[in-house]
């Protein structure tokens, strides 16, 4: 053990004495380090935002959107294809559908008290039966005011209520959303999803008015089964129906819609993070590898560099594995050096986005990081530096004492 | 008679030069016992480092057989013999060879560090042997702000820091100023002499040879003269 203590002063050493080649070299892993663990965090992050969303959702109701399972992300995350009236049509009228609800939204510019914002919108269809639905199923709930009866009131989400505007929206307020007049109806209750929580809901029909979208058509609908229907035999039913309306409109009867129950679309939440994941663990995993051959490629010119230092260790009765010992704990020094600078570059930056999420309801982003992560970040890195450094230490430790002491000579 | 402490039987050194060898040493034996304090003498190219370091086993021979205390040393592993070296012998080098980066002191403390010196007694070794060879206002600087006589002074303390049986010295005094080496090859003398421990010194500088009370003369890897002197200091002021 006292051994060990002095070969770690040692190595120590050797990194201070050559500090600008060890920084460069730390500098590597700290790239590596902060990829990983950025990524990983943001990954989290993603993955709770998506649970947060599928929560939201709730389990007894269908969604139908346009686009097929494949494209689904795309779809949700930026709009395009619609659902034609027919095919809303078409989903009303299949067999254990109680009602259908039309959702469409978009990104407007709402002014308040003169403080213009950039803002997304939605709007339901039917609106007063709707929200009926989704205070039923779906847990919506007011904080203040009433639900709206006539087409230009709002209802408005909690975050844009408190924190988008300066100050305060309260139920009774005036915004005007694309150069028309609203009267805030009423503030709904934290729905458990930033993206929810920052928006402002409107009659579709008013809703389809201020934005130029065709009547009858939605991003996507929420359907809710009548009693005692299964979710899986009402989803086949929607997508036989829709079939069919496709076969009329465009003589296919392919899908490019989707029939997504809660329970599907948690497994393909889950099919494209583990993607995403597999993606950032190959990022990740090769800038690891480009901080671990950094470090083997110093280690290797100062094992050069060090050779007669090597000699004259061995002629004064270092062991082979002292040497070895002293050159591991030099590349596992520096890789832990580089981990912990990665982890906190990593950790700033998760927290970062994490805060500017706090401060910028639209931004959706989180991150999420945790004790775990920061350990695995650390020992990881240890670890690279470690098995980066075995060669370039064995090939010190195998060096003969007068070759050694020759070499420089 | 006792044993000798270094023993060489037939010894031969060959390096390959591409197809060409070149036979360092030629089938040398010789015997040092404990106590003794040899010079190695020859011309450049002579064989006498590459003598050196099959006796402070720094290298093997590519024939013959080295003893190092009765003990056949192509039967240890590198291992057991960078311990036995580590243990057995010290090593003064012309070029002072210390670690750039360690102090004055941590230089000495290494080699007890590779024998598993508690630190509190590595300490209290290493000052006191700094102490004796006149360098206690340097204990805790660096090579670089050392002179030359110092820092072979610190080469010294290192040599002795595990009480060695055996100092091997090349060219100790090589790189110094007549003076300074004079002080040098004083200190290893009184180690001799004081201690009763067995110096071997490398060198073609016959003053310095004139210290030793056996002189071996080598000329291409072979023993030409071996006699006794019974000369005290003969470089003398």
């Amino acid at each position: 053990m006292e051994g060990l203590k002095e070969y770690f002063n040692i190595a120590v050493r050797n990194i201070r004495t050559r500090s600008l080649r060890s920084f460069l070299t730390i500098l590597g892993i700290v790239i590596g380090v902060f990829l990983i663990i950025s990524l990983l965090s943001l990954s989290e992050g993603l993955k709770s935002t998506i649970n947060q969303q599928l929560q939201a959702m709730g389990g007894e109701m269908v969604m139908v959107m346009p686009g097929s399972d494949e494209d689904l992300l795309t779809s949700m995350m930026f709009g395009g294809a619609k659902l034609q009236k027919e095919d809303m049509e078409a989903i009303k009228k299949a067999e254990g559908v109680d009602k259908v609800l039309g959702f469409s939204y978009t990104g407007a510019i709402a002014r308040f008290e003169k403080e213009s914002k950039q803002i997304a919108i939605g709007g339901y269809d039917p609106w007063k039966e709707g929200l009926d639905i989704l205070s039923i199923f779906q847990g919506w709930s007011l904080s203040d005011g009433r639900w709206p009866t006539k087409g230009n009131e709002l209802l408005i989400g909690s975050q844009v209520a408190a924190e988008i505007f300066s100050k305060e929206v309260k139920a009774g307020s005036e915004m005007v959303i694309k150069g028309r007049k609203f009267k805030v109806a009423g503030v709904l209750n934290s729905l458990g999803s930033k993206q929810d929580d920052s928006m402002i809901y409107m009659d579709m029909s008013i809703y389809q008015d201020i934005t130029g979208e065709k009547r009858g058509t939605a991003a996507y609908a929420m359907v809710k089964l009548e009693d005692g229907m299964n979710e899986n035999a009402v989803a086949e039913n929607i997508e036989e129906a829709l079939k069919e309306t496709r076969k009329r409109r465009s003589g296919t009867d392919e899908a490019d819609f989707s029939v997504i129950t809660s329970e599907k679309m948690g497994a393909i939440a889950g099919n494209i993070l583990g993607v995403i994941q597999i993606v950032i663990f190959g990022f990740a995993g090769i800038a690891i590898i480009v901080g671990g051959i950094g470090i083997t490629n110093s280690m290797f010119t100062s094992v050069r560099e060090r050779t007669k230092e090597i000699g004259i260790m061995k002629a004064i009765g270092a062991k082979n594995s002292a040497i070895l010992l002293i050159f591991l704990f030099e590349a596992g020094i520096v890789g832990l050096i580089g981990g912990i600078g990665g982890t906190l570059l990593g950790s700033m930056l998760a927290k970062g986005i994490e805060l500017y999420g706090q401060v910028h309801p639209l931004f959706y982003f989180t991150a999420s990081i945790n004790i775990g992560l920061i350990v695995f970040g650390l020992v990881f890195s240890f670890i690279v530096g470690c098995v980066s450094g075995v060669l370039p230490a064995r090939a010190a430790a195998k060096l003969k004492p007068v070759e050694a002491l020759r070499r420089y000579e | 008679m006792a044993e000798p402490i270094i023993k060489l039987d037939n010894v031969w050194r060959t390096y390959k030069l591409g197809k060409t060898e070149l036979h360092a040493l030629r089938g040398l034996s010789l015997e040092i016992f404990p106590g003794d304090f040899v010079a190695i003498m020859g011309s450049s190219g002579s064989g006498k480092s590459t003598l050196l370091n099959i006796i402070g086993c720094l290298d093997s021979p590519t024939k013959g057989k080295v003893y190092l205390k009765g003990k056949d040393i192509s039967a240890m592993s590198e291992s057991q013999l960078s311990q036995f070296r580590g243990k057995i012998l010290g090593f003064v080098f012309q070029e002072f060879n210390l670690l750039s980066n360690l102090t004055a002191i941590e230089n000495v403390m290494l080699p007890m560090i590779f024998q598993g010196t508690p630190q509190e007694k590595r300490k209290e070794r290493a000052k006191e042997i700094l102490v004796s060879v006149d360098l206690e206002d340097r204990i805790f600087h660096e090579p670089g702000e050392l002179s030359g006589g110092e820092r072979q002074r610190v080469a010294i303390a290192r040599a002795f820091a595990n009480s060695p049986e055996v100092i091997i010295a090349d060219e100790p005094t090589g790189n110094l100023d007549s003076i300074t080496g004079k002080k040098i090859m004083e200190v290893l003398t009184d180690f001799h002499k004081k201690e009763g421990k067995t110096v071997i010194v490398v060198t073609h500088d016959a003053k310095i040879a004139d210290y030793a009370e056996k002189i071996i003369n080598i000329q291409d890897g072979k023993i030409i003269k071996d006699h006794s002197t019974a000369k005290e200091y003969l470089w003398k002021d």
